[in-house]
């Protein structure tokens, strides 16, 4: 049963159009899109979906030849961790958030004839490009276990399986929550400005360097370090290692915190997106 | 079922005419008030003004106007893709909304993920395309390519399969937005086949299109857009003469025009007059009288065989009558310079409306158009009321009593027998024999 639906003219601005798009409509489309996005990135590639886990592996191993034979020892920060596990397991995730954000920008501008075309839900284009992210970043997420099992086997490094495992989906969710809220905010950005794009490139590139993938953020108390520890992803990337591996301790605290600010950023995204989405066809 | 399905209640939408882009100084000087004021109404474009429509369910209603007139404007407002400045909007049920076919196929994805991408675009679910896909692929006739990109189509398939899907959401409004232009004649019929169909089954329809027949085939009302306003709002016979009586008036307004012809333009009209010899009324005629007209040409080189034709055209674009002079036999050998052609019709028994004529002229040795007027010039029909259609001949009527019951029987008998061995004798007209 389809109810009656009323599409408010400029003075009930605040009614949500729904228009028969059931939440299982919703996530279908979504979910269908996510999956155009995967077949036509990967379509006419004769390496296909290895490209999700060679790109993170590719970029491994130019961080382990820079920080063990360009500048051996340098390395130490690991804490015990071999290096090579170490920035993979933050590469994994940093490649949802950069691969996400980078769809997300492009995600309405890119899709110009459907924004200006056919009617839906306007979030269903940035969410799909981060859910096909999502499944980038599960790819190469398994290499990661392999990785772990190979260390583990080899002797190198010898992991034991605890109970923080079961944390790694909160983790994740958090993650989501601050890529959803944050691309949503950029792919409206770039509707109205296309410099966002440009920006966001670059943008995403510092940020790594400062949320601790390949190389710790100072924790000395500084002022650099307080600014740097207000980024959520220093907390999120943190957490993940700490769930997979024995060297850190879990910090909940900062991991509650970055959860508050994704929590934040996602609602704040939604709602201004919600409310300029009337607007994306006329403005695209 | 009295509740209209779509409804649009004194509606405006404009649009910005300047590009909205400001120059990032100009915009943070017009923030902190040194730039120059915000954009006057003069930026503004008004696309749709108190715009006022209510489709019923089960009802078509044809959207016809010139380029520019806020058509697509309304079915985009219609579908949710826009809001308006000004006025409600309210739909009720599923819509599916055909303002561009195929928007959202891919071209690298074959013919079968397009259908379930542009599906679940539309609002369908997985179980619902799967259900559909082979009825989807029958209707556009496109079993043998279905697993081919959908880059390497023809821009009829890819139309057909755009349509196909569209036409099987089952919606309870549909809109169309002129296009069905693409597919070749037996597809289109097909599609007007199926839109009928949904409306059968209740659905509310809005049909843009400029193809006026096929408006008149299928809606039962139509409302003409000029401007941003409705025009007319009627049956669509009279609201395509409304069109059109519109759009020749415009034209015909412009006497430049009357030398701004088509064709390779060896030959120029000059003037073009028609009427009833001595009628103060100009190009009034009243049915059935004597009519005459009057075409100067302005030739450039000297012709041996001129051909001129005169086309009259019905009131909805349909042609009626051709005159040609070298088909009449007639044989116009000018010198270059101008010359004078009259046509003279003893008898008009046309019905009563607006008719329009074309003129056209080749040279018969050299094998090609030399005029060609577009639109028409305008002639009014008074026939008192007597027609519909498009001609007034003489006829006359007879009555009497019915004929006895058993008499009628046979007759009754006779018909239905007649009508089974499809000889196509109307069962009225047996009646009234």
């Amino acid at each position: 049963m389809i109810p009656d639906i009323a599409l408010g003219g400029p003075a009930d601005s605040a009614r949500r159009i729904e228009r028969g798009h059931s939440s299982a409509a919703f996530t279908h489309l979504l979910l269908v899109l996510a999956w155009r996005d995967i077949r036509v990135r990967y379509k006419q590639s004769l390496l296909g979906i290895g490209w999700a886990v060679l790109h993170p592996l590719s970029m491994m191993l130019i961080f382990t030849f820079v920080f063990t034979r360009a500048f051996p020892g340098s390395a130490a920060f690991a804490g015990g961790i071999p290096y090579p596990l170490y920035v993979y397991s933050g590469l994994v995730p940093w490649t949802l958030l950069a691969g996400g954000l980078s769809g997300c920008v492009m995600s309405l501008v890119g899709n110009r004839n459907l924004v200006t075309k056919v009617y839906f839900a306007r979030e269903v284009l940035p969410l799909s490009c981060l859910a096909s992210s999502l499944a980038d970043c599960l790819i190469a997420g398994t290499v990661l276990f392999g990785l772990m099992g190979y260390y583990h086997l080899s002797g190198e490094y010898s992991f034991s399986v605890r109970i923080t495992v079961l944390l790694l989906p909160l983790v994740l969710c958090i993650q989501l929550a601050l890529v959803a809220g944050l691309g949503m905010l950029l792919a409206m950005a770039n509707l109205f400005y296309r410099d966002v794009r440009q920006v966001v490139g670059v943008a995403v590139q510092l940020w790594m360097f400062i949320s601790g993938v390949v190389v710790p953020v100072p924790g000395d108390g500084s002022l650099f370090s307080a600014f740097v520890r207000l980024n959520p992803m220093v907390a999120v990337i943190a957490a993940y290692r700490a769930c997979l591996f024995d060297g850190d301790r879990l910090d909940m605290f900062g991991l509650a915190i970055a959860a508050a600010q994704a929590a934040t950023i996602l609602a704040g995204g939604w709602v201004l997106f919600r409310k300029a989405s009337h607007r994306f066809a006329e403005c695209i | 079922m009295d509740k209209p399905a779509v409804q649009l209640d004194r509606v405006s939408k404009r649009f910005r005419i300047a590009e909205h882009r400001v120059p990032l100084l100009q915009r943070i000087g017009r923030w902190t008030g040194i730039g120059r004021g915000d954009a006057s109404a003069a930026n503004w474009f008004w696309a749709l003004r108190d715009v006022s429509l209510a489709v019923l369910p089960g009802e078509a209603v044809g959207v016809i106007g010139p380029n520019g007139a806020g058509k697509s404007t309304i079915l985009k407002l219609l579908a949710g893709i826009l809001r308006p400045d000004g006025g409600r909007v309210a739909v009720s049920g599923r819509t599916a909304a055909l303002i561009e076919i195929g928007a959202g196929f891919h071209g690298d994805l074959t013919g079968r993920e397009n259908v379930f991408l542009n599906g679940a675009i539309l609002g369908m679910s997985r179980r619902e395309i799967r259900a559909k896909l082979d009825s989807i692929v029958a209707f556009a006739g496109l079993e043998r390519f279905l697993d081919m990109p959908v880059k390497r189509y023809s821009s009829g398939m890819y139309a057909r399969l755009g349509f196909s899907i569209a036409a099987h959401v089952d919606p309870d409004v549909l809109l169309v937005d002129e296009v069905l232009s693409v597919g070749d004649a037996l597809f289109r019929l097909r599609c007007l086949d199926r839109m009928r169909e949904l409306v059968r089954n209740g659905a509310a329809l809005v049909f843009i299109t400029h193809d006026l027949d096929q408006m008149q085939s299928i809606c039962r009302r139509a409302v003409v857009l000029e401007g941003g306003a409705v025009a007319f709002s009627g049956s669509p016979r009279q609201a395509v003469e409304h069109y059109l009586g519109a759009m020749t008036r415009s034209y015909v307004a412009r006497p430049a025009d009357v030398g701004a012809c088509g064709g390779v333009g060896a030959v120029e009209l000059a003037a073009f007059r028609v009427g009833a010899p001595n009628d103060p009324r100009g190009n009034w005629i009243t049915s059935g009288q004597c009519a005459e007209a009057t075409l100067e040409l302005r030739l450039a080189r000297k012709m041996d065989d001129l051909v001129v034709e005169l086309n009259l055209r019905g009131p909805c674009s349909d042609g009626l009558i051709s005159f040609n002079s070298g088909r009449s036999g007639a044989r116009f050998a000018a010198a270059a310079g101008g010359v004078r052609i009259g046509l003279s019709l003893p008898a008009l028994p046309l019905a009563g409306g607006q008719y329009f004529w074309s003129v056209r002229a080749w040279d018969r040795d050299r094998g090609i158009c030399e005029l060609d007027t577009p639109y028409g010039f305008p002639m009014f029909i008074d026939d008192g009321g007597k027609a519909t259609g498009s001609l007034c001949l003489v006829h006359a009527w007879s009555f009497a009593s019915a004929p006895k019951s058993s008499d009628r029987e046979d007759l009754m008998m006779a018909s239905s027998d007649e009508v089974a061995t499809s000889r196509g004798v109307p069962h009225e007209a047996l009646h009234l024999r």
